[in-house]
């Protein structure tokens, strides 16, 4: 096949001094789904804003189509045909669809073309459809559609400006299996009808399904493209780390105990005012995970937090060793034994401009073994932060460095750190392993999985489906605020049954969900 | 990354802007004046010259210190008060009330019973925005910068018409506070009263708080990030009221030692801006308590080799109100240069590489 694009030995230094690309090369041919894979923070994402002309890289050339080419700004790439599908939508919810995919570019009429013609904007939109087989309704508002829809709006607008290559960042990781089958459908619409797609991602079960050839990054350098029928996960995710890791999370059966938590018909708002979870019902035991499966923002955030405490509950009871937790305080909580890893450790789980033994000792330092008289125990403080980062290998030279100064993962570890080192008899994991690298994610799991061995029950929440099945004993699926089903995880339970779940297309009778 | 190299970049940057501004006041200097090195010796020089100048800097410097950590630890907490200068004024009129009126006392008694009492008024006052604030959402900018006017009028209405000294002539101020209030001097030569001492404590004491002690550890959580903090279990309505209070306790004492240091009396209208000069204080420090000595130190220089400049040039003290307010924009803009350098450095390499 003809070379489409060349990414020469790309560099960029941001300046702070951070080293994204250091030596990257990409060779994209005409006609193909290329995966370009890597870690977070491995340059994925730099180097594609590079190729969309939203950075400028420090040293390198890019040729495409057999031209030298320097782009000032996005709309530079998006004359020459490039195209690009951001991870977080960048659409006008209050728009239609068919308004929001000709955004900026409006076909006009009337008096000096000073009016802008929606029956035109319609029909074209439905044109683009009809093509491509995007389905979705041109005259609805885009606050009223699915995440799966407004991905498609994304990819239909990108389309509309005319792009040849298109550039998707991250597509799967807001949709469902059904969604993420029907989008790959599309790509290869889209590829059939000769245009080109790079497809970034971590998830290598979609890469190999979807891509024709693979380039895997690591630490800012390209380290190998592949092609995809004549590779497999373990070397891709060999190149991606660097060392051989172990994808399957090794258990034995669970071997669960008595209840530890029951969760009765409990009703909370979200900050709207509005219903968030729906009475719902649940029960874990000592030495179980439980997992909830469910597309992001059908109420397991507000599920979470009344649990901790950190939200009003309107009704229902949230039982936790005999003790009703309904009413509790944050800290009150805390101090009965309940670990929690919040789902966005940026904002809740670390404080990123206090230092690591900072944000270690932020379930321990009203204890009396870390104070001497009215101050702090800084010897205390310090042993203990060392004994942490050593236990759970935590990256860093010193326990005085700001956590913002850590990757994903390493931030991950000391909020992991900080949670289970205290035992919790519940564990609340919500997103544990999200925008974390494959050795990291590695080693969270066998954490978790280490604790309910050990007697603790487990309670995780995960918009991945993949780690919801790999770590669950039992699955919860919920949808619009309610738990439509509670499955055992057994070997025959597939993805595609889940994910009817997580779409409402089905629901468990309620007798046997509770 | 390092916690101790960027602190000292922070420093370079806070010193160069120092010059920066020094420099810019140069150059008015040499737009102006027509005895120009005169102008400038006598602003940079001048205040360490002789011993009544520099005792005049540290005098200057106390209060500073004061209202420089009352902001700081109120900012370390993430509430925005701009209400040093009322509680300031509460916590003097208090202190000054039990200097004035309790005779009888002996000053190691009385000195600490007058600084109680002002931390007290100061507290107090502070809790009404740290209340508002914390469980009624209200802003603390718009609220601090309100109760400012109701406490300077308050104290000036009373001075006027219920405290005020019959012998005070036009100018309203309480009677003279008793002996065993009086802060002295410590040394003979330098026209300095001992309230730098305690200036200096207040900011040992605090600096040792913020970073060593529980309360605040939760009140520096609370600032940086009020999520984590409660999701830690701590308690974040009570250390915004908190941090209010302390906030408000070393105004207060930063105006009783003025009355009692400087004054002997409590002045109407005795303060001039002192509350709002903590906050310049408070930003050149950026918070740090230890900082904030330093920064008082330097802005007094500037105030007191001002006033040396008038009298011995050409040039009238306004330029280094100019040289304060440059200060001030150059430090906060600091933000802004690194961006700016960002960008230009971005579109450069952009440029030069698509020729």
């Amino acid at each position: 096949m003809a070379v489409l694009l060349e990414m020469k030995d790309i560099h960029k230094v941001y300046p702070n001094g951070t080293k994204a690309n250091q030596g990257v090369n990409l060779i994209i041919h005409e006609g193909e789904i290329h995966a370009l894979v890597g870690e977070n923070g491995a340059g994925k994402s730099t180097l594609m804003k590079i190729l969309f002309g939203l950075e400028a890289p420090t040293a390198g050339e890019i040729i495409y189509k057999g031209e030298k080419i320097w782009f000032q700004g996005p709309k530079d790439a998006i004359k020459k045909g490039i195209g690009m599908v951001h991870q977080h939508f960048m659409l006008v919810p209050s728009l239609t669809v068919a308004e929001n995919i000709v955004l900026g570019d409006e076909p006009r009429s009337g008096l000096f073309n000073l009016f802008r013609d929606r029956k035109k904007a319609i029909s074209d939109t439905q044109k683009l459809i009809d093509e491509f087989g995007l389905k979705v309704e041109p005259e609805a508002k885009v606050e009223t559609i699915s995440v799966g829809q407004k991905q498609r709006v994304e990819i239909l607008k990108v389309l509309h400006h005319g792009a040849r290559l298109i550039i998707l960042d991250e597509p799967t990781a807001v949709l469902t299996p059904q969604e993420t089958d029907e989008l790959f459908d599309s790509l290869k619409v889209l590829v059939k009808q000769g245009y080109t797609i790079i497809f970034i991602t971590h998830k290598l079960r979609e890469v190999m399904e979807i891509s024709d050839r693979i380039t895997v990054l690591r630490a800012g350098k390209s380290v190998g493209t592949l092609i995809t029928k004549e590779t497999n996960k373990e070397e891709i995710s060999r190149l991606m780390v660097g060392r051989d890791v172990l994808l399957r999370v090794d258990k034995a059966k669970a071997k669960p105990k008595e209840t530890v938590l029951a969760v009765e018909n409990l009703v909370v708002n979200n900050n709207k005012g509005s219903t968030a979870v729906n009475k719902i019902s649940f029960q874990i035991r000592a030495g179980e995970i439980f997992g909830i499966a469910g597309v992001e923002g059908n109420g397991q955030t507000e599920l979470i937090e009344a649990i901790t405490g950190l939200r009003k509950v309107r009704s229902g009871r949230i039982q936790y060793l005999n003790q009703d937790l309904v009413g509790k305080s944050v800290l009150e909580i805390r101090k009965m034994g309940i670990g929690h890893i919040p789902e966005d450790r940026q904002s809740r789980g670390a404080c990123l401009t206090a230092s690591i033994a900072e944000n270690l000792i932020l379930d321990r330092y009203r204890t009396k073994e870390f104070r001497t008289g009215p101050l702090l125990n800084a010897k205390q403080i310090r042993e203990f932060s060392r004994q942490m980062i050593k236990a759970f290998d935590i990256r860093t030279e010193s326990e005085d460095f700001p956590v913002g100064s850590l990757s994903g993962g390493n931030i991950q570890k000391v909020v992991i750190a900080r949670e289970l080192s205290k035992n919790p008899k519940l564990l609340i994991a919500s997103q544990p392993t999200r925008g974390v690298d494959i050795g990291a994610i590695e080693f969270i799991h066998r954490e978790i999985v280490k604790k309910r061995d050990e007697g603790t029950a487990v309670l995780l929440v995960s918009a991945e489906l993949s780690e919801v099945m790999s770590l669950s004993d039992r699955i919860g699926v919920m949808y619009n605020g309610e738990m439509v089903a509670i499955i055992d995880n057994t070997e025959e339970l597939t993805e595609q049954e889940i994910g009817q779940y997580m779409l409402g297309v089905k629901r468990q009778e309620r007798e046997a969900a509770i | 990354m390092k916690r101790k190299s960027s602190f000292l970049l922070d420093l370079l940057g806070i010193a160069s802007a120092a010059i920066v501004a020094v420099l810019i006041g140069f150059i008015i200097i040499l737009l102006v004046s027509d005895q120009p090195l005169q102008a400038m010796k006598s602003l940079l020089v001048d205040p360490i010259s002789n011993a009544f100048n520099f005792g005049t800097v540290l005098n200057k410097a106390t209060p500073l210190i004061f209202t420089g950590l009352a902001l700081s630890v109120v900012f370390r907490a993430g509430v925005f008060s701009m209400g040093a200068e009322g509680q300031l004024y509460v916590g003097a009129f208090f202190g000054a009330w039990v200097a004035t009126f309790i005779p009888g006392l002996p000053a190691a008694i009385h000195i600490p019973l007058i600084l109680i009492f002002a931390m007290l008024g100061g507290a107090l006052y502070g809790a009404i925005p740290g209340l508002l604030k914390a469980y009624y959402n209200a802003n603390e900018i718009v609220s601090t910068l309100m109760l400012n006017f109701v406490a300077t009028l308050s104290v000036s209405y009373l001075l006027n018409n219920v405290f005020k000294d019959p012998a005070s002539g036009g100018y309203a101020r309480m009677p003279y506070i008793q002996p065993s209030a009086k802060l002295g001097k410590f040394m003979e030569a330098l026209p300095t009263h001992s309230g730098i001492f305690i200036a200096i404590a207040a900011a040992v004491i605090i600096y040792l708080f913020l970073y060593k002690t529980k309360g605040g550890y939760e009140l520096r959580l609370v600032g940086e990030n009020p999520l984590f903090a409660e999701y830690g279990g701590i308690n974040t309505k009570k250390v915004i009221v908190l941090s209010v209070m302390i906030s408000g306790a070393l105004a207060g004492i930063g105006g009783v030692v003025e009355v009692i240091g400087l004054h002997g009396a409590l002045k109407d209208q005795f303060s001039v801006g002192l509350g709002f000069d903590g906050i310049i204080i408070a930003l050149l420090a950026r918070n740090h308590p230890i900082g904030v000595i330093a920064a008082a130190f330097f802005y007094a220089y500037l105030q007191v080799g001002a006033q040396t400049m008038q009298m011995n040039s050409d040039v009238s003290r306004e330029l280094a109100v100019i040289i304060q307010v440059l200060l001030v924009l150059l430090v906060s803009a600091q933000a802004i240069f690194a961006y700016l350098k960002q960008r230009v450095h971005r579109r450069k390499r952009g440029e030069a590489n698509a020729l």
